[in-house]
């Protein structure tokens, strides 16, 4: 599968060129532009696939096998991660793996926020302390789960101790980048 | 000056302040209330009602007295209590509520006029006649109300909000809050020791206890240093739990830099989420005072505000040195305040014991028997009557302390219904078992208020509290300490014919309390409505069982049988600056922008809200002075050429799985499993009850994969209603639903030269009306490569389709059709010329799609298929709805040029205007350049039979009536060639 060959230019979430990266103390937070989505459900009576090797994850976890990974959105329910797959049709690519699921494209039904702590576990704490009503604590490595931020829906994945992705609407994408901006810049005070 | 030796002040760290202009000191460490007395100030503001002069009563945060307006401009903050003010320098205050100077204010002529302001003064005299209410009473009332004043300007600080999560809560830093948090902060639990005040100890500050023989505060250091050490405690100073909510979260407000002259790169306030599996309620007591007449002179306080002021703060509460102190009590705590007051160099004039078998525990005078009957001093005291058998001695003093007793702090414990239960050995109420689950009060908020006690209270809470979630706890070492005689009597109030405050904030004396039981306002929740008891900053926390205590005497009953109070949140007042968590205008919540907003905004579009959505409503040209000559030429530029409208908001549903098709079918009123691949059908979606709900289209795109197209507003509603059904009611069903609508990006291109442009885009694709029919749907690629999907739709009523592509190029696909159908006029229009477009076409949208209409209404009845059924369509035939007369139609003005007003209702010509002549009503209204006349659509009964008849169209409002006639709602088009061209 190539890249997709238009002769348009794509626009970030965030309206711009290039992915939006700041820095604030021991945080970065990142613009992913690059990472490729697709929603995979499982039809009436299907057993569990597993797409590209990854042993698709139980409630509220999240797995990764290369530039692949995978987290559990409902009952039957993955949204499946490609690194560096968001100019590709990454859904028919899905699909090819899955035939008998249902798959859709979600590449820009989303935008994902890396936040990446340069400090270890702390920062990433609390910076979730000030945003999400989740138990940091609790919230370790492959942990995954669906939750209100300002008001928006995010999915948050635990992808390490000192990473954290926020996958937020698309169309919120500058409301959830002043969300994480703002809590993330208090921080350093 | 009046300050005494020691106290917890730092004597190398002097502030300075103003109080009303005037430039005082004060050290690091003092509250406002402490520095001011400290200076000799006794006077600290005005009462509510009767202006009358008043100082500080408390010494935390029960203080119904002494509020002030902190701080100037922007950040001026009016009604904040000066005794949790911390002093910082620089800080300013005023005095509030008064007219002119604080000593001479011109509105204590309310005091003469007192007889009129009795309990239930609003409600008697207010009711009449009827006509001044609104004019002149409301206004005068809003006037007068408040104490303080707003700087009505935008407040310049930032305020933040947060979670937190723990094992356990201890709301309280006092002896009990600080065992417990030892206790289970040694086990490793995540603790949270929150406390309102700037500094750990509580009540141990305040008082000369020793602990292992040692001062109370070098336990309370080492407390501090080994709590600040365990990683999993949290010390969260000046940080105030207010109040307890669902699921066990409870809502605190950190106070980060208030107590700082700028909050500078700081936060002002956070409000805090706690979620706390247990929780320790150690907020300790608040003592009550007993009203006689004429005791709500500056200089008259409570006897333990009194103790902690000279404790902590080393401040004697009298203007002079050489004044006396007196202590009025009803018992032992009474005669503590003496003792530590002689110990710290004042002068007492003697313990004035209501009990006739008072002890003496020290070296002063005690009055048994006694009462204070009276007191004396304009601005402050200056004496007080003592009164034994009838025989009363006045004496001169320059302050009195109070002790009517303890009432532990059962505020937190009576959220989620908890009721206090009264206990008659502590003569006061204590939370009851039945309190918010998780809770466990404990030390003086228990009503174990001695400090042996407390400590072992709060350890043992402690322990407990973490072994109901499965953690043993160990019981820790505490120290030594002496419980202080405690014995009182029930003694409430000094019986007399004057005056007596029970309620200081709110002007309620004794003898309003008495009025209100003459006029049978005797339950506790009449009493405090008619008296406004309880009410404004300090909610009664000084006064509500004193009165309840009073009505119990009038009516004969135990104290339990008159009633109880209950707390809501607040605990005390939070600003609604923090509660509104931050942000304001644009970014107070959260803004949906579609994929072309930035290209919209470089192209001057004004914008306007939908929803979350920021959607462009028109764009303005060069040389338009007026939105209506904007909107005109992007109308009549799609009726003749071709136009462009993000339409992504609209919400987009995939549906997937074998059983998708009749999965809609029971969704859509109409049939959708017949529909063919590679088609798209208009959709009309029923509620439950049988209302129209949402219209949108269904695109098959393979036969077991359709697009399900929502109006904007409804988008999530719809979703949330299919996945309910999908889950909850048809589980059987094999279908699979996802939100798609940010995924894609879509356009609406319209207008008879619409094939034309997409001509030169699309990849080989065959736009002729052959291949691709009037609602056709395909799914090909433009732009050299680019994956989209087309739908031939249209809401215009013109050839229109609508094209969709991945978000992140819905802004280039936007400019390479500019830039493509620059020579066919391509024209980009918004949501305005969206509207006078629908509405010339007779398309229903969000003004007739209000829950109230029904299929037959909009002219759709035949879309609810009999031949299946599906949500609301047997609840659609019901009688009564299929018996509605009123159907969707056109208006056009007979003066062309004059607006129809939607909202107006409809009536036949000479008729009275009333409800029963009423005929239908206006939803839709606009001009028509391509008509050239103003137009609308509304419901009209029988209106399908009505083509020509002029009706009148009143909008009674605006006194407005004109003449209209009807017409078909279809303006444009009605045959719909142009769409199938």
């Amino acid at each position: 599968m190539t890249n997709t060959v238009t002769d348009l230019t794509p626009i970030t979430a965030l309206g711009g060129t290039v992915a939006r990266t700041e820095v604030c103390g021991a945080l970065t937070i990142s613009e992913n532009t690059g990472l490729g989505l697709a929603s995979l459900s499982l039809r009436a009576g299907q057993d569990t696939p597993a797409p590209f090797g990854l042993a698709l994850p139980d409630v509220a976890k999240a797995v990764s096998m290369g530039n692949y990974a995978a987290f559990w959105t409902g009952r039957g329910q993955w949204m499946i991660e490609a690194t560096g797959k968001a100019e590709m049709d990454f859904a028919a690519m899905l699909k090819a793996e899955v035939p008998e699921c249902s798959v859709t494209e979600q590449t820009d039904g989303f935008t994902a926020f890396e936040i990446a702590s340069s400090q270890g576990a702390g920062p990433i704490e609390a910076l979730m302390n000030k945003l999400v009503n989740i138990d940091a604590k609790t919230f370790g490595p492959g942990q995954a789960t669906r939750t209100g931020l300002e008001h928006m829906t995010v999915f948050l994945i635990r992808r390490a101790e000192d990473r954290l992705a926020v996958i937020g609407m698309r169309t919120l994408a500058g409301s959830l980048w002043h969300a994480l901006a703002v809590a993330a810049r208090r921080l350093e005070d | 000056m009046t300050r005494l030796t020691g106290g917890l002040i730092d004597r190398n760290a002097p502030l300075n302040f103003t109080f009303n202009g005037k430039a005082y000191k004060g050290f690091q460490g003092d509250t406002l209330a402490s520095a001011l007395l400290a200076n000799g100030v006794q006077l600290m503001g005005r009462s509510f009602k009767y202006h009358r002069p008043r100082g500080v009563v408390a010494a935390g945060s029960e203080e119904p007295n002494a509020m002030v307006e902190l701080r100037t401009g922007a950040r001026q903050e009016p009604n904040t209590r000066a005794t949790v003010a911390e002093l910082f320098d620089g800080l300013t205050a005023r005095s509030q509520n008064h007219m002119g100077p604080l000593h001479r204010d011109f509105l204590a002529v309310n005091d003469l006029l007192s007889p009129f302001f009795a309990a239930g003064f609003y409600y008697k005299t207010f009711m009449w006649p009827k006509a001044f209410w609104e004019k002149l009473y409301e206004p005068m009332i809003r006037k007068a109300a408040g104490l303080g004043s707003l700087s009505m300007q935008p407040d310049p600080d930032d305020y933040d909000k947060g979670f937190l999560h723990c094992d356990l809560l201890i709301v309280g830093a006092g002896a009990a809050g600080l065992a417990a948090a030892l206790t289970a902060g040694r086990v490793g639990v995540k603790v949270i020791l929150a406390d309102e005040d700037f500094v750990l100890g509580g009540r141990l500050m305040a008082e000369s206890d020793a602990l292992d023989s040692a001062a109370a505060m070098d336990w309370v250091a080492a407390a501090k240093a080994e709590l600040e050490s365990l990683p999993n405690v949290r010390i969260m100073t000046r940080t105030t739990v207010f109040g307890i909510y669902d699921h066990g979260i409870f809502g605190a407000v950190e106070r980060v830099s208030d107590h700082l002259a700028v909050p500078g790169d700081k936060v002002r306030q956070t409000l805090w989420r706690i979620t706390a599996k247990r929780t320790v309620l150690a907020a300790g007591a608040t003592e009550r005072h007993i009203p006689f007449a004429d005791n709500d002179r500056p200089g008259v306080m409570l006897a333990g505000a009194m103790r902690a002021y000279a404790n902590r703060w080393a401040v004697s509460p009298v203007k002079r040195d050489a004044d006396a102190i007196a202590i009025f009590t009803n018992g032992d705590d009474g005669h503590r305040t003496a003792m530590d007051l002689i110990a710290k160099g004042a002068k007492v004039l003697g313990v004035i014991d209501a009990r006739e078998a008072a002890p003496r525990f020290g070296d002063y005078e005690v009055f048994a028997g006694s009462t204070v009957t009276g007191t004396k001093g304009r601005l402050g005291l200056s004496a007080i009557e003592i009164t034994r058998g009838g025989r009363s001695e006045w004496h001169d003093v320059g302050a009195l302390g109070v002790a009517g007793g303890w009432n532990p702090n059962v505020h937190l414990a009576s959220h989620h219904r908890g009721r206090p239960v009264w206990n008659d050995d502590l003569l006061a109420f204590v939370p009851s078992p039945d309190g918010p689950k998780g809770l466990i009060p404990a030390g003086a908020a228990a009503g174990k208020g001695g400090t042996e006690e407390a400590l072992a209270d709060g350890m043992n809470a402690a322990i407990t509290a973490l072994s109901e979630i499965g953690i043993n706890a160990a019981e820790i070492s505490l120290p030594k300490a002496e419980n202080m005689p405690s014995e009182q009597a029930a003694f409430w109030h000094v019986p007399g014919k004057k005056r007596a405050w029970v309620d200081f904030q709110n002007d309620v004396t004794v003898k309003d309390i008495a009025l209100a039981h003459k006029e049978n306002m005797k339950p506790v929740e009449h009493l405090k409505r008619w008296t406004t008891l309880g009410m404004a900053t300090d909610q009664g926390k000084t006064s509500n069982i004193s009165a309840l205590a009073v009505m119990a005497e009038l009516t004969g009953k135990s104290i339990p049988e008159t009633g109880t109070t209950i707390f809501r949140p607040p605990y005390t007042g939070v600003s609604l600056a923090v509660l509104g968590g931050g942000d304001t205008g644009p970014l107070f919540r959260p803004r949906r922008l579609t994929p072309t907003h930035h290209w919209a905004e470089a192209q001057g579009a004004e914008f306007v809200e939908v929803g979350q959505w920021m959607r462009a409503q028109y764009f303005p040209q060069k040389g338009e002075t007026t939105w209506r000559q904007t909107v005109d030429r992007e109308v009549l530029a799609v009726r003749s050429g071709v136009g462009l409208c993000d339409v992504t908001t609209l919400g987009k549903v995939d549906v997937q799985g074998t059983d998708a098709g009749e999965f809609l079918n029971r969704m859509y009123s109409n049939m959708m499993g017949t529909l063919k691949v590679g088609m798209v059908r208009y959709g009309l979606m029923l509620r439950e009850d049988g209302h129209a709900y949402d219209d949108g289209t269904c695109a098959r795109l393979a036969e077991d994969h359709y697009v399900v197209t929502t109006t904007t507003a409804n988008a999530g509603l719809v979703y949330r209603q299919m996945e309910f059904f999908h889950q909850c009611v048809w589980p059987e069903l094999d279908v699979q639903l996802i939100s798609t609508t940010d995924a894609w990006a879509q356009i609406a291109v319209a207008g008879p030269k619409s094939r034309e442009l997409l001509r030169r885009i699309v990849d080989g694709f065959d736009l002729s009306n052959e291949a691709f029919p009037f609602m056709a749907c395909a799914e090909l690629t433009i732009c050299k490569g680019l994956r989209a999907r087309l739908f031939r739709i249209s809401f215009s009523g013109e050839l229109a389709y609508e094209v969709a592509v991945p978000a992140r190029y819905g802004q280039a696909l936007m400019e390479r059709l500019m830039e493509q159908g620059a020579d066919l006029g391509v024209t980009p229009y918004g949501t305005e010329a969206l509207a006078v477009l629908r509405i010339e076409k007779g398309h229903a949208a969000g003004a007739e799609l209000n829950g109230q209409t029904t299929a037959q209404m909009l002219g759709l009845g035949k879309m609810v298929s009999a031949k299946k059924d599906s949500i609301g369509a047997v609840m659609s035939r019901r009688e009564g709805m299929a018996a509605e007369k009123r159907r969707l139609v056109g208006f056009k003005p007979l003066e062309a040029q004059t607006q129809v007003m939607a909202g107006s209702h409809l009536f036949t010509q000479g008729e009275a205007q009333t409800m029963t002549s009423d005929q239908g009503w206006i939803t839709s209204s606009c001009y028509s350049p391509h008509l050239e006349s103003y137009i609308a659509l509304g419901f009209l009964e029988n209106g399908a039979e009505r083509m020509g008849e002029v009706l009148i169209a009143a909008n009674p409002l605006e006194g407005q009536e004109m003449k209209v006639e009807v017409v078909s709602a279809h303006f444009v088009d009605p045959e719909g060639g142009r769409l199938r061209d």
